[in-house]
């Protein structure tokens, strides 16, 4: 039913604008993880459970919890912008309009005759159950088999990430009471 | 929140729950929705509640941030172990149809054969999917220990 | 069976309209208290109808059972939330605004 399609793009689209533009970043926090929660949603509408899993446990889960974590490191608000950021936005509105140009010579959403339902989803979803010997999720095959080599990508993206955030934030239990005390001293 | 003993009670209730179901969520993947990703980011709330409502030393002392830092490369180790697995046994990078009989895979008892472990592709998808969950738990977990250490040192 | 379909029916729809009434209620009230208060209580109900709704409505008894467990989870967890909520206020000073004094007692 296009109804509830249409409600739920315009309620991601609302949702975007008030994460970008809000000031006061408990709300754009609780925003972010309201547009992950819409986002599921329309996953869902979309026939697929398993993104539409990772998608709410990640996005409106794990990531709503680790920013508010953040948060109690930084600022509470965002400071105003003093000036109108003018290449900004003639650089985000020429991009836009490039693709918005790119996605006129696009196939028909859900057109069997593309070539994204022609050259690998057929035979991923014939191959898989002799392949498998019986495994019933075709997603799972995909992920972790046909594309196994993506998946280990993506595991080392993660670990990148963990790394990084290691060596900017981690504290050594050693140097912390000596970094306390000597402020002590000095102050 | 020592002294919210609403909370500690209900926490006690539900994180065994959560932790069995992230297991379930993590073994599932090949029948329904679930797989490494979802359950890895399902135990690391586990444990994450758990450090909020008992303290971050409590948490520390059931997941210690040393054996957490050496679970984050250990996960993309299983993976990758995998995929060299496969090529020491003579196939292709991550060629999983390699793994079919290097194991027990049939135990005979009298007459009958009982097939111990799955075909090849199930022993590699078990394999690449608990790297992936190890890999996802332990990163979610060290970064609330970064974001939260660094507060309780910084004040 | 269509007997099935009507409880279904029934349930759905009453556990949708506490949940707008919950969603004016939060909009609504004058202060954060009373918006936890009625966003809280009507939230689990809705919810709970809802999927009491959709357990007339599985094919076999292993998606009842499933559906069964979210509800108890729900039912422990939602309720606990709004405490955790309501305490946390508390502990920061924020103060209920009470009718006989005009005056509110945030400090």
């Amino acid at each position: 039913m296009i109804y509830i399609d249409i409600i739920i793009l315009t309620l991601l689209a609302v949702t975007a604008v008030t994460v970008a533009r809000i000031r006061d970043l408990w709300a754009a926090v609780m925003f972010t993880g309201i547009y992950s929660f819409i986002g599921a949603s329309w996953m869902l509408l979309l026939d697929a459970p398993d993104v539409a899993f990772t998608e709410a446990a990640v996005g409106a889960g794990i990531s709503t919890v680790l920013m508010l974590g953040t948060l109690a490191l930084t600022n509470k608000a965002e400071k105003p912008s003093t000036s109108v950021p003018v290449v900004p936005f003639l650089v985000v509105l020429g991009t836009g309009a490039a693709l918005v140009y790119g996605t006129l010579d696009m196939p028909h959403f859900g057109d069997p005759e593309a070539p994204v339902h022609q050259h690998p989803n057929p035979s991923f979803v014939e191959r898989s159950q002799p392949d498998m010997h019986g495994l019933p999720n075709v997603v799972t095959a995909v992920l972790a088999s046909y594309r196994g080599y993506d998946t280990l990508g993506e595991t080392a993206v993660i670990f990148t990430a963990g790394i990084g955030v290691l060596i900017i934030l981690r504290r050594d239990k050693r140097t912390a009471p000596d970094e306390h005390s000597s402020d002590e001293v000095v102050t | 929140m020592n002294s919210f003993p609403i909370i500690r009670i209900v926490s006690k209730l539900l994180i065994p729950y959560i932790l069995l179901f992230a297991l379930y969520v993590q073994f599932h993947g090949d029948f329904g929705p679930g797989g490494g990703f979802q359950a890895g980011v399902i135990l690391a709330s586990a444990l994450i509640l758990y450090g909020l409502v008992f303290g971050l030393p409590a948490a520390q002392s059931v997941a210690p941030p040393w054996l957490i830092e050496k679970l984050i490369a250990l996960g993309v180790l299983v993976y990758a172990g995998t995929g060299v697995a496969t090529m020491a046994l003579g196939s292709n990078f991550l060629d999983y149809d390699a793994l079919e009989h290097h194991f027990l895979t049939d135990v005979t008892w009298g007459s009958q054969t009982l097939h111990v472990l799955p075909s090849g592709q199930h022993l590699g998808i078990f394999l690449v999917e608990v790297g992936v969950g190890i890999t996802v738990t332990s990163v979610m977990l060290m970064i609330f220990y970064c974001f939260a250490g660094r507060n309780q040192s910084s004040e | 069976m269509i007997v099935l379909d009507i409880i279904s029916w029934a349930l759905i729809v009453s556990g949708a309209f506490f949940s707008i009434v919950g969603g004016i209620g939060i909009i609504r009230f004058p202060e954060f208290f009373s918006r936890l208060h009625g966003g809280g209580i009507t939230d689990t109900m809705g919810a709970a109808l809802i999927l009491l709704g959709l357990m007339f409505q599985s094919p076999n008894s292993l998606v009842a059972i499933k559906l069964v467990m979210i509800l108890f989870f729900l039912l422990v967890t939602s309720p606990s939330s709004c405490h955790a909520l309501s305490n946390s206020a508390l502990a920061q000073g924020h103060w209920p605004e009470l009718d006989t004094t005009r005056k509110s007692k945030n400090k």
